[in-house]
């Protein structure tokens, strides 16, 4: 009987641990792990039907924890064009060129507007989240090809996590990532995101589009696409908010 | 009877992981098609002009305002005007000089029609200089920069007490709203040395005094006039410092120096959880009552002469001084983000200040020397960007992609805490496309003839505009 205990016991250690590293080296799939400068486009879409298009450039840096600092730019719309966003670790600070003000926000308010930056900057969901697995199931990817996935369960672990709660779809052998789906505190689902277009980037085999499903209002998408990729070293000082006027991403 | 259960666990296991995955399925159908975007490559940033980049858009905006007409302290003239239509460029540009230098301007070409403005007249054109300065990086992260800059320090929306440099900046607001109207104004002439450490900024600046101070009055005339006389009328000198002493903690202290006068001040802004974040600005120093300001610059300018009474005010009370802006933003699910501040002005008008001001006044017509000097009192206070009231409460709301993705609807009081009266402006802006914006903004003043918000001119304002941008 207390064999059986123990036995269990170590098998429940080696199968949480077990979800954690498939997290982990889907993460290792999704972001390079020296730090990189990465451009990308967003395509908001209503009903089907494209509405508008922004455009980012990205700097991401590994802090040592597993945490991504981050450093971005708006260079479209021209509305936004100039408009700067810092994350590292609990501090959120956006910048507008036009007052020349930074400006401290939430986690939640970063999530505001359809293509939130939240899904724009790079993160790691092994290092925010603590993953569990609930089975293996084949469903469709984002072109419609079934593929094996392990399906997980991520709570959030740390402050700094975006969502309360994910849904994750890994594909066994792979480590792909191939849906996801992000609820808030209050239990609803607010976003669903398939990662589809896999090319070999800096190194392996990564996901070049994301479609980020608003499943709040579902006549609303967005379609993320990663152009210029390459590492760039990027100094820790970039990651005040003294620096984000001094950015300058030519 | 172990084993069937078991089995029977096992096929309910699989069908009910079908289904889910069936149900997964489903939202493959929300995927939008193909854009035809989606194989450009990022270009360079939007707004190019002489081969800089930036921001350009032109804007038309039509506004109408309704005074009131029971004033018991009458306004003299000039009064504001009942229309205005004002047609203008504006332009943030960046140049390259090289790889380690930029040059930056930034301005607005306003062309502008107004009741009692007449045409065609030099107030039918203006341009404002908001920036022109040349920024150079020797060693990396340490910058030096000199020409007209817009130097910016603050963390609260309502009222910025560590804004040194917000003072007679404003020019021809469009808007009310005080977190706005940091995007449209005059730069100051200065030079700029900042090195941003790996944790830690230093940042200092000293503007020079250029010209003689303009006195305090509306100059719809000023054509291509740069303004220097509003912005370096005197020397001034500001230290910044901030550092990072922890995970999100990033205090900054400020140190600003003016006429022999200093002022300290401090900024803090902190993540409450994953909503919220609060703030506290603050600044102190030696100084008098707003309205002995007032009469200083006054005196200084030539508005009034150098041995006027003070009318209401009990001489120079010079003492420590603090300002304060305390307040917290929260952000809902629904893309709402609410800002709730606390400021108060120690420099301000109390309770007792109102009625001197009312009782001196109250009766007198509009052409007479004291009714032009309490006046000239609120209109300085405006100008410096100033709560002339001692406490105020100020709620802002911003909803973003409110009721259909790309509408955003904002709205803001300013109350007087102390009487009740309140200052507030209702904005929808649309983007109908990446280029093209529309928007109706509403504002207005509330409180008894007695308040300080409700013995203003101006009742309500309601302005039309349309933006396109390049």
């Amino acid at each position: 009987m207390l064999l059986g205990v123990v036995f269990a016991a170590n098998a429940a250690l080696a199968f949480a641990q077990s979800a954690q590293d498939i997290v982990a080296a889907a993460d290792k799939i999704r972001n390079p792990q020296q730090p990189f400068r990465s451009a990308l486009t967003l395509t908001e879409y209503v009903s089907g039907r494209e509405r508008s298009q922004s455009g980012f450039v990205l700097f991401s840096k590994e802090d040592g924890s597993g945490h991504f600092r981050n450093l971005l730019q708006y260079v479209e719309p021209p509305r936004d064009a100039g408009k700067r966003v810092l994350l590292d670790g609990r501090s959120f600070w956006f910048f507008d060129p036009a007052s020349q003000a930074s400006v401290r926000i939430s986690a939640q308010q970063r999530l505001t507007g359809q293509a939130a930056i939240g899904d724009v900057l790079t993160v790691n969901l092994a290092a925010d989240y603590s993953a569990t697995l609930t089975g293996t199931e084949p469903i469709d990817d984002a072109l419609h090809q079934k593929r094996d996935c392990w399906h997980l369960e991520l709570k959030a672990a740390s402050e700094i996590a975006v969502y309360n709660r994910v849904e994750y779809w890994v594909e066994q052998g792979s480590f792909r990532p191939v849906k996801g789906k992000f609820y808030s505190d209050s239990g609803r689902l607010l976003k669903i995101i398939y990662y589809r277009s896999f090319v070999e980037r800096l190194g392996a085999v990564r996901p070049a589009e994301a479609v980020i499903i608003d499943a709040v209002d579902t006549s609303l998408a967005t379609i993320s696409k990663l152009g210029e990729l390459r590492f760039q070293d990027v100094p820790d000082a970039w990651f005040q908010r003294d620096y984000l006027p001094r950015l300058q991403v030519r | 009877m172990k084993g069937w259960s078991l089995a029977l666990a096992t096929l309910a296991f699989v069908f009910t992981g079908i289904a889910l995955a069936a149900d997964e399925d489903k939202d493959l159908d929300l995927i939008p098609g193909q854009s035809s975007h989606s194989e450009q490559v990022l270009g360079p940033a939007s707004g190019s002009l002489f081969g800089g980049e930036g921001r350009l858009f032109v804007e038309n905006a039509l506004s109408f305002a309704a005074t009131r007409n029971d004033l018991l302290v009458p306004v003299p003239a000039p009064t504001s005007p009942r229309w205005q239509e004002q047609f203008f460029g504006d332009a943030r540009m960046e140049w390259p000089l090289g790889s380690n230098a930029h040059a930056v301007y930034s301005g607005r070409l306003n062309l502008v029609a107004e009741d009692g403005l007449g045409f065609p007249n030099r107030g039918n054109v203006t341009n404002d200089l908001r920036e022109a300065y040349v920024s150079v990086e020797p060693h990396p992260r340490s910058y030096f920069d000199a020409g007209r800059i817009n130097l910016k320090s603050g963390v609260a929306l309502g009222f910025n007490p560590t804004d040194f440099f917000k003072a007679r900046a404003v020019v021809d607001p469009l808007t009310a709203d005080p977190s706005a109207l940091r995007e449209d104004r005059l730069g100051t002439v200065m030079i700029r040395g900042q090195r941003v450490g790996e944790a830690s900024s230093l940042m200092v600046a000293y503007a020079p005094h250029l010209t003689h101070q303009v006195p305090l009055a509306p100059d719809p005339y000023r054509g291509f006039d740069p303004l220097w006389g509003r912005t370096n009328g005197t020397d001034r000198w500001l230290v910044k410092a901030s550092a990072q002493l922890g995970d999100g903690v990033n205090p900054e202290v400020l140190a600003y120096g003016e006429k022999g006068k200093w002022q300290l001040g401090v900024n803090i802004a902190e993540s409450m959880g994953q909503s919220t974040v609060a703030y506290l600005e603050w600044s102190g120093g030696r100084n008098v009552s707003i309205a002995d300001q007032a009469l200083e610059f006054a005196r200084a300018t030539g508005t009034i002469p150098p041995d006027a009474p003070g009318v209401f005010t009990q001489g120079s009370d010079e003492r420590f001084r603090s300002r304060v802006a305390v307040g917290a933003s929260y952000t809902t699910e629904s893309k709402i983000t609410f800002n709730l501040e606390y400021h108060y002005n120690g420099a301000g008008f109390s309770r007792a200040d109102w009625n001197r001001w009312f009782a001196a006044g109250e009766g007198r017509p509009d052409s007479s020397a004291i009714v032009r000097t309490l006046w000239y009192i609120r209109d300085y206070a405006a100008a410096q960007q100033e709560p002339i009231q001692q406490h105020s409460i100020f709620v802002r709301a911003d909803w973003v992609d409110a009721f259909v993705p790309k509408l955003e609807l904002t709205g803001f009081v300013m109350a007087d805490a102390a009487d009740g009266s309140s200052l507030w402006q209702g904005e929808s802006n649309y983007a109908t496309t990446d280029l093209w914006s529309f928007g109706v903004l509403a504002s207005g003043t509330t409180g008894g003839r007695h308040s300080n918000f409700g013995s203003l001119p101006r009742e309500t304002r309601i302005l039309l505009k349309v933006m396109r941008y390049f």
